[in-house]
């Protein structure tokens, strides 16, 4: 999983700012979701971001794991990230 | 923490302009708190092979007091350390200034997406291989017209010839390549006809939206404004090639003038700057505020500077007299510092 060619993310003090500057279009995650992107960006895989958040953060695996995918797919059907 | 589905819905944020869901949206966020400028529109020099009529930077000649290239090549460092994501490169015409390739590989080696807004006139084959090896967010070609007598008409000097084989020799090499038109009383009838020759070029998009009152545009607005009439038809034809061209080529067109951009961001200033060859910073376009310099200010300061001006008494007031008189938009290059 990767960040699609022209995708650029930022942290800013209000989340992270992804920019697809493709579409020149801009969109922002709260903590979490820019914890997700960062790992992404280092190229970790899905069961390497489960487990991060997993240590990271409270709550149950299960809901944990059905936000990521729900987040990832968000990521995906918006062309941030590609498989 | 729990891990919450709905904090973490991805929002548009700042994109593209004034329609009622972004203002929604942005309600409670502010362009004030990002560190730095997402976006940087630099134009790099002010020489230009062509006199259009419609030109918002009146280009032709070169200012006395450019940037050199030393102040360019520094200018790109301090982009790259306040981590803006992306910036275009304009003009005048870009490709004329002898530092151009020295500024973009400084640039793209910080791996910031660029953009270069170009006639075409001067992408050979070779130079075609060059750009394309930048790998650029894009390259865009201004195209005022399905053929040569309406693009010429409009672009004085210009070859559409020139434009077209800049396309084909960009795209040849795998290069992004975007179309720009711009819709005057000469070419509007020829939008859909644009379209059609973009896809036939391979491009991967058409940009374009009502004509912006600035500059040379704003000095000969009676003879390019199109009518209400044109523009109604105008925005049918773009809808219809959006539909038709889905999935093939992206169609964008912003269908705000620039009275009603100045209105929006009164209220919502964009994270954005913009950069004329001098190194003198500009609030927006469309009016003559300057504030800052990069020849004797940080890009950091002058940031500081973009957010404080925006609540200037004599800018809001300024503003607000253009929305109510446009005509004042002709002095958008008749820089004031602020």
């Amino acid at each position: 999983m990767n960040f699609t060619e022209h995708t650029k993310i930022r942290e800013e003090k209000f989340g992270t700012v992804v920019f697809d500057t493709l579409t020149e279009k801009i969109f922002i995650t709260d903590q979490i979701g820019g914890d997700i992107l960062r790992l992404i960006e280092q190229g970790k895989d899905l069961p390497v971001i489960l487990s991060v958040l997993h240590d990271n953060y409270d709550g149950d695996e299960q809901n944990v794991e059905k936000d990521v995918v729900e987040f990832i797919d968000q990521l995906k059907s918006s062309n941030i990230v590609s498989v | 923490m729990d891990v919450v589905a709905e904090d973490k819905n991805l929002s548009r944020l700042t994109n593209p302009g004034p329609d009622d869901q972004l203002r929604a949206i942005l309600k409670g966020s502010s362009f004030d708190d990002y560190n730095s400028p997402l976006f940087i529109a630099w134009q790099l020099n002010s020489a230009c092979n062509l006199g259009c009529l419609h030109c918002c930077e009146e280009a032709g000649h070169s200012m006395p007091d450019e940037m050199t290239k030393e102040q360019a090549l520094d200018f790109c460092e301090q982009i790259a350390e306040l981590n803006i994501p992306y910036m275009a490169i304009s003009g005048g015409e870009p490709l004329l200034c002898p530092h151009f390739f020295d500024v973009c590989e400084s640039i793209r080696s910080h791996n910031i997406s660029l953009k270069i807004e170009t006639n075409g006139e001067f992408i050979d084959e070779k130079t075609a291989l060059k750009l394309t090896d930048l790998k650029l967010r894009s390259v865009q070609i201004s195209l005022d017209g399905a053929t040569a007598e309406t693009h010429e008409r409009l672009r004085v000097e210009g070859d559409w010839d020139k434009a077209i084989q800049a396309c084909k020799y960009l795209v040849k090499n795998g290069g992004n390549t975007e179309i720009v038109f711009v819709p005057t009383k000469f070419n509007i009838h020829e939008v859909g006809d644009v379209i059609d020759l973009a896809y036939s070029l391979g491009s991967y998009g058409v940009y374009t939206g009502k004509i912006m009152r600035i500059g040379r545009a704003a000095k000969n607005w009676d003879i390019l404004s199109p009518s209400a009439e044109e523009y109604e038809k105008f925005f049918d034809v773009l809808k219809e090639k959006t539909a038709a061209y889905e999935g093939k080529m992206k169609v964008y067109y912003y269908p705000y003038d620039v009275i009603e951009e100045l209105k929006y961001r009164l209220e919502c200033p964009s994270a954005s700057l913009l950069v004329v060859p001098n190194g003198k910073v500009k609030l927006i376009g469309p009016l003559p505020f300057i504030c800052g310099d990069l020849k004797k200010e940080s890009l950091s300061q002058i940031w500081g500077n973009y957010k404080k001006a925006w609540q200037n008494p004599e800018v809001i007031e300024f503003t607000k007299k253009v929305i109510a008189e446009p005509k004042l938009l002709a002095e958008s290059n008749n820089w004031r510092q602020i």
